[in-house]
């Protein structure tokens, strides 16, 4: 039995609803970086849309798109991660709360606040009546998600979900995380994101989604083949996962083509990286995606995304080598390709993909 | 009472979000439910949290509703008889 993501859909600080990325990427140059939003009309009508907040916008118009790149009317599921779900309208109701002295509260950002309004909006919009399930374990909710729809799909309870990935950044909430240290405060260029010798990340927003299926077609991406979620593991552990991984799928580690992980340039969330590197990845090219897709609670899907579309476009393009190098030595047609991303060294987890 | 009319324009379409609308594109004597400006029951809990915060006035009877959100203009004879800000 073999799991397929079909398609896939994002806005992002890259150029919406499009592959661009891949031949030209939008390389950040501020500390706060905002989505790019694509033209909404098309998918919502004004009188909609009036109530909507932009990442329920944002979450509808990328599983749309999802769903007619994947030819699916219906999925069996809709299985939505995020970290803080609709902030801006959490803000809108808090900032109502203490400006009219608990009265008079607005009941449209109480609705839209809620984190299931995401997953719960598309099943509305979709007439979906299937499964719907909402994950918010800040930094694995979209791996979560994925591992409960590739759970579902493996045990045959559903035959197409869609998985999405959503959080959105606003200024405030920007600022709150700046002094918790999760920004980066200095202007920096791609080669100190390389060296990670510094704290903090490039803040980014996400909203990704992706259809999974069983039936391979022309247009399917890739094969979502394993997957392993695992907390607090050592050095020691994670080889031992990942080894299981490859036994478990009778690949050996000379076939992984490339190393997919979430390295942001934060010192403290890339030495876990820098690690695996010493100890299992010599030999594997490691790519990265956080320089382009920037750091969200949501990040890690932009980092199967961009192992997906590689794998079906069957090359991977220069600005993903974490390592210049390793890029000028890369050759082939890529496979096999490995995801591993981690959440402050506690949450962990391993994707495989194969063409 | 214009000037009240035009208030309460105003404050609908910022509570409501109506985007791209402006004041004149609103009818006073159009309903607001159903045709005219086509609004819904989560728009009717909006317009009573307007009523509260604004013009201090708290509607005691749901029923009350289906007659004051007649029209704007309904609306702002309402408002200017019993308010109490």
């Amino acid at each position: 039995m073999s799991i397929y993501i079909q398609s896939a859909s994002h806005i992002s600080i890259q150029k919406p609803l499009s592959e661009e990325w891949m031949e030209m990427p939008i390389i950040p140059d501020s500390f706060f970086m905002k989505s790019e939003e694509p033209d909404y009309k098309p998918f919502i009508s004004p009188m909609e849309a009036r109530r909507m907040g932009t990442l329920v916008k944002r979450a509808l118009v990328t599983s749309a798109d999802a769903l007619r790149k994947g030819d699916c009317e219906m999925p069996d599921a809709i299985i939505s991660g995020t970290g803080l779900g609709c902030v801006e309208h959490t803000e809108k109701f808090l900032n109502a709360v203490i400006d009219n002295d608990e009265e008079c509260l607005p009941p449209t950002s109480f609705m839209q606040s809620t984190h299931n309004t995401i997953s719960s909006q598309i099943a509305l919009r979709l007439k979906c009546h299937g499964y719907n399930s909402t994950y918010s374990h800040r930094g694995t909710s979209f791996d979560s998600a994925l591992f409960d729809a590739f759970m579902q799909l493996s045990l045959g309870k559903i035959g197409t979900a869609l998985v999405g990935a959503h959080d959105e950044m606003t200024p405030d909430y920007f600022l709150m995380l700046s002094k918790l240290g999760y920004w980066k405060t200095n202007f920096y260029t791609l080669e100190q994101l390389r060296k990670g010798e510094e704290g903090g990340a490039i803040s980014g927003s996400c909203s990704l989604s992706m259809l999974l299926s069983m039936q391979k077609k022309d247009t399917t991406l890739c094969e979502l083949k394993d997957m392993e979620m695992f907390y607090r593991p050592g050095i020691l552990q994670s080889r031992h996962a990942i080894n299981d991984i490859l036994l478990r799928n009778k690949l050996p580690l000379s076939e992984i083509d490339a190393v997919v992980m979430g390295l942001s340039g934060d010192q403290d969330n890339d030495d876990v990286y820098h690690e695996l590197r010493k100890h299992v990845f010599q030999n594997t090219p490691m790519l990265w995606y956080k320089q382009i897709f920037g750091e969200s609670f949501s990040a890690s899907s932009f980092g199967v995304y961009v192992g997906a579309v590689c794998l079906h476009e069957g090359r991977i393009p220069y600005h993903l080598f974490f390592n210049p190098d390793e890029a000028d030595n890369f050759q082939k047609e890529p496979k096999n390709i490995l995801v591993y991303n981690h959440f402050h060294d506690r949450d962990h987890s391993i994707v495989l993909l194969t063409k | 009472m214009e000037n009240l009319i035009e208030e309460l324009k105003k404050e609908i379409i910022e509570v409501l979000n109506l985007e791209g609308m402006t004041p004149a594109d609103i009818d006073e004597n159009a309903p607001l439910f159903g045709e005219g400006l086509g609004l819904d029951s989560i728009d009717a809990l909006e317009l009573i949290v307007l009523m509260e915060k604004n013009y201090g006035i708290k509607l005691q009877n749901a029923n009350e509703g289906k007659e004051i959100f007649k029209s704007v203009k309904v609306m702002a004879e309402y408002i200017n008889a019993h308010r109490t800000k």
